[in-house]
């Protein structure tokens, strides 16, 4: 468990630090000023020291020049309301780590311990229980593959009865933001992930080349979508030029509506995620007749990823199920038979991880009755 | 008094005295903008008043038609740019062009340092831009504009400089500076010049403040429109994309600084600024 030193002489500081950072699972020792950081130090190791500047007795930039003297190397993280480029430049010099400026989201401070320490950007003490190799590298390819916008849609529109025909027409469990202009748009955008962006082609007094480039800053993986009149021969054409990936016709369809949504949230998602030989199946939220094309696309993308598996000599993984839909249990149990199937012929040993529910389910194809199947995680990487 | 101070000395005291002959806007331009101050202005007005400047009217077509500004179909005429791009728009691109023929120099000793002052200040307005949009930072466009104009004083005091030397020289002509001195005399004389130039083009007070204060953030105003661009100058020189000596130490800390107090982090500033240098070029 990695050990951080907090030293800051505010007492508030110190304890929000730790209110941040204990639920990671680090454990955390506090100073108030250098001198009492400095005698820590001296009695124990610790991974990642978090120091104040300005500080009664001794400060943090001598704290900081007399660990560096002593040959103390651990990581520094400034935490401080000093930004005056001659003295950030004076810690950089002594070897300072990272930066944060006060007053600080626990976002911020989070992600710049976390890198300090070399530790995943998506790091919990779960995943470091249930992954104990993982890497920065590895951790970057899961972040990558993991779904970006979830199931929400921002409808930018200055008619407020488009935001009410947009609704009625989308699944319940999408989550719809409506807003009449593109500042406010961008706003959401700082603040939400949005999977699909629909917006007005003849929204007032905005120049929309400019709002998809400003929306691409923000929302990286997000489907832009104009919403346009059928006015000329090539509206699709234009709309791509001015940035947009597709445009939804006016007025709307319940099938073109449909078909979008299916690109955006069921073509588009990433089934499988994969780190090594560890795969973890993302879940089903579509409607339930679009289901059986969810379990094609998986299945082809883990004969994929078994198939690569065998390439590198692996002989073995752990398929992580547990979000695999059971509302239709005869055809997650045809997939279970498939998955057996398919690393059968591969020569993979693949041990599932599923609830007691999804036991039930594969213990009804003979086919599937091979897989051997597992509460957690842990116990199937223990069983290897 | 080495060569290169006592034409440092001549800037300085010709600041002090306030005795500079400061670049003009080009009388349209000029003339364009103060119409456009007016709440109630007329758009065919400032279009017939483009129109008599045809260098000026081909660059606003050319930049109203621009990548960053274009919309489905093309501008063909003035008075269409105008209206098309509403009074906001249309003051950045006149002091966009008009800050454009600033960095431009017949002088061969010269030419090719403002050109990269030029190409500087556009990545500098790229990148304040985008940090303005991800932080919430100010108004996108005013960053924009902030960055491109944070550095108006440099060429005015490039071409004072190197009027100052060809004087001197014609009595002594032993006497002359290296580009990195000369350059370096542009760096320390040229914030004053940038900002009474500001004032004198009558520039928003965001920008004035802009080009005023660069040394340090200001903490207290975490998203203005200063400290993006603060950040987006620090960023452009830390990727080379500069001319004149760096401070690498002093950046590096303002780039880190800027980071937190912006919050940006690593994996935006790489998205934000991975195509920076690409961008100046192709703007410049």
């Amino acid at each position: 468990m990695p050990r951080i030193l907090t030293v800051d002489d505010s007492r508030a500081i110190r304890m929000i630090v730790s209110k941040q950072l204990q639920p990671l699972g680090f454990e955390i020792s506090e100073a108030e000023d250098g001198n009492d950081g400095l005698s820590k130090l001296q009695g124990a190791h610790f991974d990642l020291v978090v120091l104040d500047v300005t500080m009664p007795n001794l400060d943090g930039p001598s704290m900081l020049a007399k660990m560096r003297e002593g040959g103390n190397k651990t990581p520094v993280l400034m935490l401080t309301s000093e930004s005056k480029t001659a003295i950030v430049t004076m810690l950089m010099r002594l070897g300072i780590t990272d930066y944060v400026l006060k007053p600080f989201q626990g976002e911020e401070l989070k992600a710049k311990v976390l890198k300090a320490l070399k530790l995943p950007a998506d790091y919990t003490p779960a995943s470091a229980a249930a992954n104990p190799s993982a890497t920065p590298a590895a951790s970057a390819a899961s972040a990558a593959a993991a779904p970006s916008g979830g199931e929400r849609v921002l409808v930018v529109d200055d008619m407020e009865n488009v935001h009410k025909k947009v609704r009625s027409l989308m699944p319940a469990q999408v989550t719809l933001d409506a807003t009449l202009n593109a500042t406010e748009a961008m706003t959401l955008c700082r603040t939400n992930k949005y999977g699909l962006i629909l917006i007005d082609a003849e929204l007032p007094n905005t120049n929309l080349i400019s709002v998809t480039k400003q929306l691409r800053l923000l929302q990286t993986k997000t489907v832009l979508v104009a919403m346009a009149l059928r006015t000329a021969n090539n509206v699709t054409g234009e709309m791509r030029e001015q940035g947009f990936d597709d445009v939804l016709f006016k007025p709307f369809t319940n099938e073109a509506v449909e078909a979008l949504v299916d690109r955006c949230f069921l073509e588009n998602q990433d089934l499988l995620s994969v780190q090594e030989n560890f795969l973890r199946v993302a879940g089903f939220h579509g409607r339930e007749d679009k289901m059986e094309r969810y379990f094609q696309r998986l299945l082809a993308k883990l004969k994929e990823i078994v198939a690569k598996l065998a390439e590198a000599c692996f002989d073995s993984a752990v398929l992580d199920a547990t979000a695999l839909p059971l509302a239709q249990p005869m055809r997650a149990a045809q997939f279970m038979a498939d998955v057996a199937r398919v690393a059968a012929d591969a020569g993979v040993t693949v041990r599932v991880v599923g609830s007691s529910e999804m036991a039930a389910v594969v213990g009804r194809f003979e086919e599937a009755k091979s897989l051997c199947l597992f509460q957690t995680v842990e116990e199937a990487r223990a069983a290897a | 008094m080495k060569f290169a101070e006592q034409l440092e000395q001549i800037v300085k005291a010709r600041i002090e005295k306030d005795s500079l002959t400061l670049p003009a806007l080009p009388a349209v331009a000029f003339k364009s903008l103060e119409l456009t101050r007016a709440t109630d202005f007329n758009m065919n007005d400032v279009a017939s008043l483009i129109e008599k400047d045809p260098v000026l009217a081909a660059q606003v077509l050319k930049l109203c038609n621009s990548a960053a500004m274009a919309t489905r179909e093309p501008c063909k005429s003035i008075s269409q740019a105008v209206t098309r791009l509403g009074s906001k728009n249309l003051r950045s691109v006149l002091l966009e062009i008009s800050a454009r023929r600033i960095f431009e120099s017949r002088d061969a000793k010269v030419a090719a340092t403002v050109k990269a002052l030029w190409e500087h200040s556009r990545a500098v307005a790229q990148l304040a831009q985008r940090v303005a949009v991800v932080s919430g930072a100010s108004d996108p466009d005013t960053a924009y504009l902030a960055g491109l104009l944070h550095d108006l004083g440099k060429p005015v005091v490039a071409t004072m400089l190197l009027e100052a030397e060809s004087q001197i020289a014609q009595r002594n002509p032993k006497l002359w500076i290296d580009f990195p001195t000369w350059i370096d005399v542009v760096q320390r004389c040229h914030r004053p010049i940038g900002l009474d130039l500001a004032r004198k083009w009558q520039l928003p007070e965001e920008i004035q403040k802009a080009i005023e204060e660069c040394a340090d953030y200001d903490p207290a105003n975490r998203l203005s429109t200063g400290n993006a661009v603060r950040f987006a100058n620090a960023v452009a020189k830390q990727q080379g994309i500069y001319a004149g000596s760096v401070n690498a130490d002093d950046n590096d800390a303002l780039v880190m600084v800027g980071r937190s107090l912006l919050g940006i982090d690593d994996e935006t500033l790489t998205r934000l600024s991975s195509d920076l240098k690409e961008k100046s070029k192709e703007a410049a």
